[in-house]
């Protein structure tokens, strides 16, 4: 039997590091058109292949490369694909999603996805190309750092068109959070996924192709696609893609900042006075060399910097995105902007998550101003707020855990159970993942996000951006006029559950297709029909026409994924806040006073996604409803189904 | 033949929607290893240049082609006939500008022959204006107009560029 839908590559490849057996598949009917692909497949794959005793860092670690239908199909922004396994940060669900040119790569070079166990004897990478998959020697190439990599990989295979997803020297060191840098800068940096692949001796995915994709009916897919671009350039949403066009996500260092929410001093508070330092038009004005886009995109949020002269001399390269100005930035109360530049740069060669990174350096910042930490422990390192100096050499040590770089390595969560004492009050993280820029005491919705993401505290699972930027008219189409005033409100607690469990499932569609959230989150012109209308003309999957089979696929990704950190053991009394977020109002700037109240909203959530509420997990006719028996048969026999196993009620 | 696509590299991101709307166009697939348009980047200069056939006055192409392949299009513009194409792969040694190449798939010579009588679909595609389809005397000035920032990154002086 043949794979029938199109838009796929329509094979994937599975590699056992462990034997170096690198065999082809056909891809499966059933994970396209239940999961769609990214997210979704790797939710399934992930399920189906590991179990709770499978160690983040052992051999028989899984780890998932994945792309979707509308990688490299013209549909836009769609330039992404990413990396999922059980994170060694967090250790539950990890994934981390990446722009730029690899993953349309993988696709012409014939593969949608990549399924990688085992680890290797000696550092190997793997090659892509024109159908063929093979393990190639790599020894050469590890400790080095991640440019580098990529012109040695050019060079050697005689093609500077080969597009590159590699690891550096802290996924190799086993940095708790070591990133997968994609085409020279680009990250797909949250959760360690470049220590997991360091972990494996895997190197490098490298991608090169000429295998065309076909559409089911392309002139229907083109005009369907068309009607979906056209969402998009609508005069309504013209500022928010000026913005992105022209600052990119610097621009957030702004906005964020003015309505109070920009992590400033370990999340202390949301305000940073000197956010104008660090912020958008600084940057335009005298770095930013050129505006720059992932494959196919017409948004274009990416741009090159360069820093001609002095200690931070660097570029050209990709320049920093909002979250890494934050990191480096407002959360270290550092307004010295080159330094937040290079420090950057250095994350991406090192192979480094810039949020991880940075968050963990603040959380000692604090811990130094505590007491906690002195200058026995730092190794004479002053790390008063705001040193640069200090900063630069943390982010080498932290690289090779060196010194208090190997505390510093291992993310806020175990660093303050190995500091003890009260350090933990000051590790701002959900699930052992480090908070990223947003902050629930000036934002509500947000802390029900963080607290559900399945990887823990970020954005990028559920962010709301409807009552954050404020879009009256798209709350009143999405949920009706009647809630529109409690939803719009962005200090209260109602209807927010409804809401996050929406976006949600929204965002599972975009991570399994695999899209951008921009033009998603924001601005909010995509939603679920944009799904019934590309997806059935694109793949031939009829039954994607159904709106109620879509928002269902998207249910089920959600749940599977749930279901994954259940197995975990992880409950309703993992969802929750750090002390900092959920107890300590805000102390300064507009959301002065601002606390979220979680309860309200996790009790709505758990009602909207079919879960028990004291207990945070799913019902079973939940899961049944999904086509997921087998998942609630499992989760039964581990206690971890709600009810228990001797419900009969 | 009476206009010329004109590439104003200043405006190109890099993303490639070009390539790929050109595939859809000529081969019916998404595959922009079979574009006639190839964007090219230089990361250690931060440096994107869309690079497509510039319609030639004398195509030294045409000149280098042993079968006489490459023939007037409908439209106008230099096309290859693939029934006397042999693959030799001449026209693209002989091109100094990129601007003809070798399809993966059928190993015959491919290029922009501007979409025959269309507007081109790479033009259209392209969101950040980097590619336009001006008449073809104005069109050799913006030629040159537009590829000026890239020859600065190179360091090709103003001099060189106006002889």
């Amino acid at each position: 039997m043949t794979f029938p839908y199109k838009g796929y590559a329509g094979r994937y490849v599975e590699v056992d590091l462990g034997s170096q057996d690198v065999s082809i598949k056909e891809m499966r009917k059933d994970w396209a058109l239940y999961y769609l692909g990214g997210t979704g497949v790797a939710a399934r794959v992930l399920w189906d292949r590991t179990g709770p005793d499978t160690a983040p860092l052992s051999p028989d670690s899984v780890l998932v490369v994945g792309t979707g239908p509308l990688t490299g199909v013209m549909f836009s922004p769609a330039g992404r694909m990413m990396f999922a396994a059980r994170s060694p940060l967090t250790g539950v669900w990890g994934e981390s999603h990446v722009g730029g040119f690899f993953g349309p790569e993988m696709k012409f070079a014939g593969f949608d996805m990549v399924v990688i166990t085992g680890r290797a004897e000696h550092p190997v990478y793997l090659l892509l190309r024109d159908g063929h998959a093979e393990l190639r020697d790599a020894r050469h190439l590890w400790g080095r750092e991640t440019d580098t990599v990529t012109y040695m990989l050019r060079e050697e295979l005689g093609d500077p068109t080969v597009e590159t997803a590699v690891i550096g020297p802290a996924g190799e060191n086993l940095v708790a959070y070591g990133a997968v840098i994609v085409d020279m800068y680009r990250a797909a940096g949250r959760t360690g996924m470049g220590t997991v692949m360091g972990s494996k001796n895997l190197k490098a995915v490298v991608a090169s192709g000429s295998l065309g994709l076909e559409a089911h009916d392309m002139d229907a897919y083109l005009r369907a696609n068309e009607v979906e671009l056209q969402r998009l350039r609508d005069p309504l949403w013209e500022a928010s893609l000026g913005s992105l066009r022209k600052y990119g996500t610097t621009d957030l260092v702004a906005i964020i900042n003015e309505i109070g929410r920009l992590p400033t001093k370990n999340h202390w508070t949301g305000y940073f006075e000197r956010a104008d330092e660090i912020g958008p038009e600084a940057i335009a004005e005298r770095y930013r060399l050129a505006q720059e886009a992932c494959f196919g995109c017409l948004i274009g949020c990416k741009y090159v910097y360069r820093i001609d002269s002095g200690r931070y001399r660097s570029g050209p390269a990709g320049g920093p995105e909002y979250e890494t100005l934050m990191a480096f930035g407002s959360n270290c109360l550092n307004a010295d902007l080159e330094s937040v530049i290079y420090l950057g740069h250095r994350c991406d060669l090192l192979g480094m998550d810039t949020i991880s990174c940075g968050k963990t350096i603040g959380f000692a910042m604090e811990l130094w101003e505590k007491g906690l930490l002195t200058a026995e422990d730092t190794g004479g390192l002053d790390l008063s707020w705001g040193n640069t100096e200090t900063m630069a050499e943390l982010v080498e040590l932290i690289a090779r855990r060196e010194g208090i770089g190997d505390l510093l390595a291992r993310g806020v969560r175990e660093a303050a159970e190995t500091v003890g004492g009260d350090a933990w009050k000051y590790a701002v993280h959900v699930k052992g993942l480090e908070a990223s820029g947003q902050d629930p005491r000036a934002h509500q919705s947000i802390g029900l996000t963080y607290a559900t993401n399945v990887r823990g505290a970020d954005h990028l699972r559920s962010l709301s951006s409807l009552e954050e930027l404020g879009y009256p008219e798209i709350v009143i189409q999405r949920f009706g006029k009647e809630k529109a005033d409690g939803i719009l409100d962005i200090m209260s607690p109602l209807y927010k559950g409804e809401l996050i469990k929406d976006v949600e499932d929204l965002y599972a569609l975009v991570d399994s297709a695999v899209i951008c959230k921009y033009g998603t989150m924001w601005p909010p012109v995509y939603y679920f029909d944009t799904f019934t209308n590309i997806i059935p003309p694109l793949t031939g999957m009829t039954e994607w026409g159904d709106m109620a089979f879509v928002r269902s696929a998207a249910e089920r990704t959600c749940h599977l994924r749930r279901a994954y950190n259940h197995r975990l053991g992880l409950t309703r009394e993992h969802e929750t806040l750090p002390k900092r977020l959920l107890e300590e109002p805000m102390p300064t700037g507009p959301a002065k006073g601002g606390l979220p109240d979680l309860d309200v909203m996790l009790d709505e959530y758990y009602q909207y996604r079919g879960c028990d509420r004291t207990t945070g997990l799913p019902l079973r006719g939940t899961l049944e409803r999904l086509g997921l028996s087998d998942i609630a048969d499992d989760l039964e026999r581990r206690g971890v189904l709600a009810g228990g196993p001797s419900d009969t009620s | 033949m009476e206009q010329v696509i004109v590439v104003r590299a200043e405006l190109c991101t890099g993303c490639r929607d070009c390539e790929l709307a050109c595939s859809v166009r000529q081969t019916g697939t998404f595959n922009p290893s079979r574009s006639r348009v190839q964007v090219m980047k230089d990361e250690t200069t931060g440096t994107v240049l869309p690079v497509l056939c510039l319609q030639c006055d004398v195509p030294l192409c045409r000149q280098a082609c042993p079968v006489g392949a490459l023939v007037e299009g409908p439209g106008g513009a230099l096309t290859v006939r693939e029934d006397r194409c042999i693959g030799c792969g001449s026209c693209v040694t002989a091109c100094v500008y990129g601007g003809i190449e070798l399809d993966p798939k059928t190993r015959l010579a491919v290029k922009c022959d501007l979409c025959g009588d269309g507007p081109p679909a790479c033009v259209a595609a392209c969101e950040y204006g980097a590619l336009e389809l001006q008449e073809r005397d104005r069109g050799l000035v913006g030629r040159l107009d537009g590829v000026r920032t890239v020859m600065r990154a190179y360091g090709v002086g103003e001099e060189a560029v106006r002889n």
